[in-house]
């Protein structure tokens, strides 16, 4: 038996919470109080907006390490379509909910960063007036070749072509993504690496496995031969 | 027309004509700033003087705003009917302004003039109020049939249904005030309640309050019972077709309901312009009276920003098989326990006032001594009296400060007082969470067509 009305009061608590907690604590808000462009003066600290003139427009506009707005691709580090992960398995095309992603495949393969032939997309689009961000591209993607940027100035004055970003201004390198999100940059790498690590185990695992397996009849076959030489 | 009579209705007037719509300005800034914060957000801060950097924490909003509005395309689609999707909006502001006028305010200035004070000094401002108030909800129908569209028609009958069945418990809590005071004129109402005699003090007339609150919220089509324009299922209800000047006269008539109705609980419950320093300055009356009004409208926004939006069955559930009831049983309790009440005390204080009076009404030669003085009676005596001019808050005091010197008297009325202030509220307690266990509407699980 709860209180009659309890739910009410205690939602109240929690946003009379944030209300008053708004006012003292600057890091609770989601959204940095950033300045008009600056006269002369720079702003301090990381995450002020903006360091320097003009530099609103390119890519390292974040407002915080959490702010997330539309997808990006990554390549690691090299030309980006040498080492763009993207294999064009268009699994986020097709759980994209607004069906914002529109991708075509490529009919060759090339190498990839680890030197292995792939595919890759020869067109990846998104179209950022139809995404509503709600990053399960970056959940689906088995190769970690999707994440979230957090550029916000997108503004344009072409309402139908300027919104559709285009798959070479969506590749972006994965020092850009440890510079806008460096936690989790820095736990997306670990977690390929332990994969990887995982995998190679596995497959070493295996390899051996299948030695031990291959020796084991090479010896039982010998005997064999040797029980027919012996008759 | 003589010039007096001009005068007297442009002072009655006015001051509503221009003081609310610029508070309505003003709570539109403050909504915003406070849904914001509530989201740990900023809001507003960037509007403040045209042409310089000062921001003045966004105060210039509501003046960008109206200047938006007034500059913007009228745009009218091309099924509709012209005629009544002009009228609409037209028709939503006129009776929220004009309940305005059944308000008890007193304007400090009408005090050296030979104006009336309200603008309506009706006898039955009351049921007026309720009456010209249920004309927004055909203003908003009219608006959803004249758009020809079909979120604007679904968002006016929604807001009839819900406007007709909140109506119900409105009028039925207000009541409760009204069978106390005994008249439905609302300067007599606020008269009843100076001295901190607040209804709201009383047990029928917290839970009164409450239930008036809650249907006041609903009849503004304030969240969380915002369904006729509710975004995320109708678009924006019956306004989807409303743009420029039309929108913002829709958007000032929903705001000036908000304050008249905030206005009308303030009168009915919560002691209309009463507050501490009225002695020394009779004109802080009009400044309660709108600190309060602003202070449900805080309650408002605070909800706005806490509450997630009802469904529509659980709306009419909650009308009709939640507050209807309770309202209907708080008018008999109230009834109850008040007349019981006034019953006792009145008994006990005709005792008192008898026991001081006797010995010298009395001309037997038996009864010559003089009257021995008991404990508190001096106490006991100045709560009789104020209960006698019904100035019930008075009278607990004195009889409070009677009880604390041991007198019996007192003490038994207090007894009265306490216990019929905890079985008031845990008779309505029970009664309300009886009646959620019954009227919660039972949802069955969705079944999909596709399964997975």
């Amino acid at each position: 038996m709860s209180i009659l009305g309890g739910g009410i009061f205690k939602g109240m608590a929690v946003t009379l919470r944030n209300f008053v907690g708004s006012y003292f604590y600057k890091e609770r808000l989601t959204t940095n109080d950033y300045e008009w462009r600056p006269d002369g003066a720079l702003p301090q600290s990381i995450g002020d907006y903006p360091k320097e003139e003009g530099e609103q427009l390119s890519d390292t506009t974040t407002v915080n390490h959490y702010s997330r707005n539309f997808p990006m691709l990554l390549h690691d580090t090299g030309e980006p379509m040498d080492t763009i992960r993207c294999v064009a398995c268009k699994i986020c095309e097709r759980e994209c909910p607004p069906q914002c992603i529109y991708i075509e495949k490529s009919t060759e393969k090339i190498e990839n960063a680890d030197g292995k032939p792939q595919f890759y997309p020869a067109k990846f689009d998104i179209d950022v007036s139809v995404c509503m961000s709600c990053q399960i591209c970056v959940e689906v993607c088995p190769f970690d070749a999707i994440v979230m940027n957090s550029q916000f100035e997108l503004s344009t004055p072409d309402r139908f072509g300027g919104l559709l970003v285009r798959r070479d201004d969506l590749l972006k390198s994965n020092d850009y993504y440890h510079k806008i999100h460096p936690q989790e940059a820095a736990t997306r790498d670990q977690k390929m690496a332990d994969d990887k690590a995982a995998k190679e185990a596995k497959k070493k695992a295996a390899a051996e496995k299948a030695k031990a397996a291959a020796e084991a009849k090479a010896k039982a076959e010998a005997e064999n031969e040797s029980k027919e030489d012996a008759e | 027309m003589s010039f007096e009579l001009i005068k007297d209705i442009l002072i009655a007037t006015v001051p509503l004509l221009v003081i609310f719509p610029s508070l309505f300005a003003f709570t539109t800034w403050m909504e915003r700033k406070a849904l914001a914060r509530i989201q740990n957000r900023i809001g507003p801060n960037k509007t403040g003087i045209p042409c310089t950097r000062i921001g003045l924490f966004g105060l210039g909003q509501p003046a960008a705003d109206g200047i938006k509005m007034i500059f913007k395309e009228d745009i009218v689609p091309r099924g509709a009917d012209r005629l009544f999707h002009l009228l609409a909006p037209i028709l939503a502001l006129i009776p929220a302004m004009l309940i305005l006028c059944f308000l008890p305010l007193e304007f400090p200035w009408g005090k050296f003039m030979s104006a009336p004070v309200q603008a309506f000094l009706l006898d039955s401002a009351v049921i007026f109020f309720f009456a010209i108030s249920g004309l927004t909800t055909l203003a908003i129908f009219m608006a959803g049939w004249a758009s020809r569209n079909k979120y604007s028609l679904l968002g006016g009958m929604r807001a009839v249904a819900q406007m007709v069945s909140y109506e119900i418990p409105l009028v039925l809590s207000a009541v409760v005030v009204v069978m106390m005071v005994g008249s439905l004129n609302a300067k007599e109402i606020a008269d009843a309640q100076t001295g901190f005699n607040w209804f709201v003090f009383t047990p029928w007339g917290l839970a009164a309050f409450v239930i008036f609150f809650i249907a006041a919220l609903a009849e503004t089509n304030r969240s969380p019972f915002d369904l006729p324009e509710a975004e995320s299922e109708i678009i924006a209800g019956y306004f989807t077709e409303y743009s420029g000047f039309k929108f913002a006269l829709f958007f000032l008539g929903e705001y000036i309901a908000m304050f008249a109705i905030s206005g009308l609980a303030v009168t009915l419950f919560l002691g209309a312009g009463d507050g501490p320093f009225l002695t020394s300055a009779p004109w802080l009356s009009v400044v309660w009276f709108i600190v309060k009004i602003f202070g449900l409208i805080a309650v408002m926004i605070w909800l706005r920003g806490t509450l997630p939006r009802l469904r529509v069955d659980q709306l009419m559930a909650f009308a009709w098989k939640f507050l209807l009831p309770i309202s209907i049983f708080n008018i008999l309790l109230a009834g109850l326990s008040h007349f019981a009440l006034d019953a006792r005390v009145a008994a006990t204080s005709d005792a008192i006032l008898y026991s001081i009076h006797a010995p010298h009404t009395h001309s037997g030669a038996v009864n010559h001594a003089p009257p021995k003085l008991v404990a508190g009676q001096k106490e006991a005596v100045m709560g009789a009296l104020h209960y006698t001019d019904k100035n019930w808050v008075g009278a607990m005091e004195w009889f409070f400060k009677a009880a604390l010197k041991g007198h019996v008297q007192s003490r038994s009325i207090l007894a009265w007082w306490f216990g019929i202030w905890a079985m008031g509220l845990t008779v309505l307690y029970v009664m309300a969470k009886g009646l959620d266990n019954v009227s919660r509407s039972e949802v069955k699980p969705r079944e999909y067509l596709y399964a997975e």
